[in-house]
């Protein structure tokens, strides 16, 4: 209970700095035939909404959490839990610049440290998976909380 | 596999005759007339147009080094049966050679064909080592590439790489549509075949020492776990039960085992498994990063990559992860080792401000020296002669491709590859 309170008390706090994040999806979709064809994606829509942003970033080289992050994931944790149904697969990157074990190794620890802290804040171990792109996909060294259908 | 050997005898380690760097003159001269047969007839006429294709492929092989010269096959030059064991050794001493290799091609009832070839050291007249094979009419280039390896070794002493082959994973595509395949070739670049189609994205292939398995990172499951497979084709499965993220395979000198990384909640360190699946051993126990692990080739110890003192660096240990010690003590990181297969080296990747090259030491700590410059290169794996890797670059123009580095600091060249290629991987030779 003491999480919960705290962790909507992080979230109501966090959100103008979670608004500077940069975002995959930030604007929601207005509701649209589409959208209700799809329920993953407006689930997916909401989430991202709601918890402010899908993504948390790393330094090069680091697996370990900012502030900015661990503001982002109690909002994604309150997410989870207002809806145990829903899955999640945490994604993390390596940095482009590594080679490829270590940057399989490091996106692993990230998407693991993501985990970590979000069952830390109470979401349940079986709603939440790790993976790891390695370098496979371009961009920054960050891990991505993904719903899944 | 239809192919025996029917003999071997190496009757002299080196020939008398120098060996030097690439390019220079003074690399050892071969005379290799065309190969003959016993064969008559129009069945003659056929299995002496195949023993001039081989002799040409000898030729390639030969070519492809810096320590061997070829003189150029001359159809003039055929000589009989007879004289495959009786050369004329002044006529290829007058003619500036220092070694001599000939042989033979002889169809049998059986439809399969017997290859003879024998190596001559033409300053003291005498035989330095001689094999012979049976094969299908479909594996002659497999015989001649054993033969040129014979040559190589008879003159400098160290195994060719003829009959080696090169798994990577070749790449098409642009961005999220990008296609990666597990792709097998010999080392010269013929017999191209994909084990994987496309269909999961595939990583880091790595071939048994008998050149029949391997093992590679596939995404079938949704995340990084190894699978191992035979390279003739068939099913895939698992190298380890459960959930958890595993990469980085490397087999063991002896085939038995597989080397490998997996993840524990956010830890990555190093464990060893039956090459055929079971229950893993754990190797190392660090909080960092433990990754890239790679057998000495008396399969006593491993090299890895370690984050553990703050920055990726070498270390190597028994294997069976007791005597943990760091080799690297540089300012840049050292990633991705492969021990060579004279033991004599480590390769490694090293990243540094300058982006990431390939550098090889000593497994002391001694010696060390960068062979290439980058700044893009990466994940270096070695020739079977312990004398040139292989590596990939990323190209200008955003592609990313296959090279060879020799350890003498020469310039690195591309290989040919029908896509683009990454994460070469090269076998030992075959038996």
């Amino acid at each position: 209970m003491t999480i919960r309170k705290l962790a909507a008390a992080l979230l109501m706090l966090s959100s103008p700095a979670v608004a500077q994040i940069r975002l995959p999806v930030l604007i929601p979709r207005a509701p649209a035939p589409v959208a209700a064809a799809n329920p993953i994606e407006a689930l997916r829509t909401e989430f991202a909404a709601q918890a402010g942003a899908t993504t948390v970033y790393f330094e090069a080289g680091r697996a370990d959490l900012s502030g900015q992050s661990k503001a982002v994931l109690v909002a994604q944790a309150a997410w989870l839990r207002r809806n145990p149904a829903v899955a999640v697969r945490i994604e993390g990157h390596g940095d482009g610049g590594d080679t490829r074990d270590h940057a399989l190794a490091l996106g692993a620890r990230r998407s693991g440290e993501v985990r970590d802290y979000l069952l830390l804040l109470g979401v349940p171990a079986a709603q939440v998976n790790a993976m790891s792109w390695g370098k496979e996909r371009p961009g920054a060294g960050r891990a991505v909380t993904t719903l899944q259908p | 596999m239809f192919f025996a050997a029917i003999g071997l005898a190496v009757t002299g380690a080196g020939a008398s005759a120098q060996t030097a760097a690439p390019g220079t003159p003074s690399a050892t001269v071969i005379a290799l007339p065309p190969m003959t047969t016993p064969d008559a007839g129009a069945k003659g006429n056929q299995t002496l147009s195949l023993a001039f294709q081989a002799t040409q492929l000898i030729e390639a092989d030969l070519r492809s080094t810096a320590e061997l010269l070829p003189l150029k096959p001359d159809p003039k030059d055929y000589y009989s049966y007879p004289e495959v064991t009786a050369p004329n050794f002044q006529k290829w001493r007058a003619a500036g050679a220092k070694a001599l290799v000939t042989g033979f091609l002889q169809s049998r009832p059986d439809g399969r064909l017997t290859f003879g070839c024998y190596i001559y050291d033409l300053e003291k007249g005498r035989e330095l080592g001689r094999k012979g094979f049976v094969v299908s009419q479909s594996e002659w280039r497999r015989a001649a590439h054993k033969c040129s390896g014979l040559a190589y070794q008879a003159v400098t002493g160290a195994p060719g790489l003829f009959d080696t082959r090169i798994a990577y994973v070749a790449e098409s595509g642009i961005g999220d549509s990008r296609v990666k395949r597990i792709a097998v070739m010999d080392s010269d670049g013929s017999s191209h075949a994909y084990v994987t189609q496309g269909e999961t994205l595939v990583l880091t292939p790595r071939i048994s020492p008998k050149g029949n398995r391997i093992a590679f990172v596939s995404y079938a499951g949704g995340k990084p776990q190894i699978r191992v497979a035979d390279i003739a084709g068939g099913q895939q499965q698992a190298l380890v039960p459960g959930d958890a993220m595993s990469f980085a395979p490397r087999y063991s000198p002896d085939g038995s085992k597989i080397a490998f990384s997996m993840m524990l909640g956010a830890n990555s360190d190093i464990y060893v498994v039956d090459a055929g699946g079971g229950v893993p051993q754990r190797l190392t126990m660090s909080p960092g990063i433990d990754t890239a692990p790679s057998f000495s080739p008396d399969g006593t110890r491993i090299v890895f990559e370690s984050d553990r003192s703050g920055s990726q660096q070498l270390y190597t240990m028994n294997a069976d992860g007791s005597g943990q010690r760091r080799l690297t003590f540089g300012g840049a990181w050292y990633a991705a080792p492969d021990w060579s297969p004279d033991g004599k080296w480590i390769s490694y990747t090293l990243r540094s401000s300058g982006g990431r090259s390939i550098g090889i030491i000593r497994p002391d700590g001694s010696g060390e020296k960068q062979l290439t410059s980058g700044p893009t290169d990466e994940g270096a794996s070695w020739a079977a002669s312990s004398r040139e890797l292989v590596f990939q670059r990323n190209e200008a123009g955003g592609t990313v491709g296959l090279y060879r580095v020799s350890i003498d600091g020469s310039e690195a060249r591309k290989v040919i590859v029908p896509q683009e290629g990454s994460d070469p991987d090269w076998s030992g030779v075959m038996d």
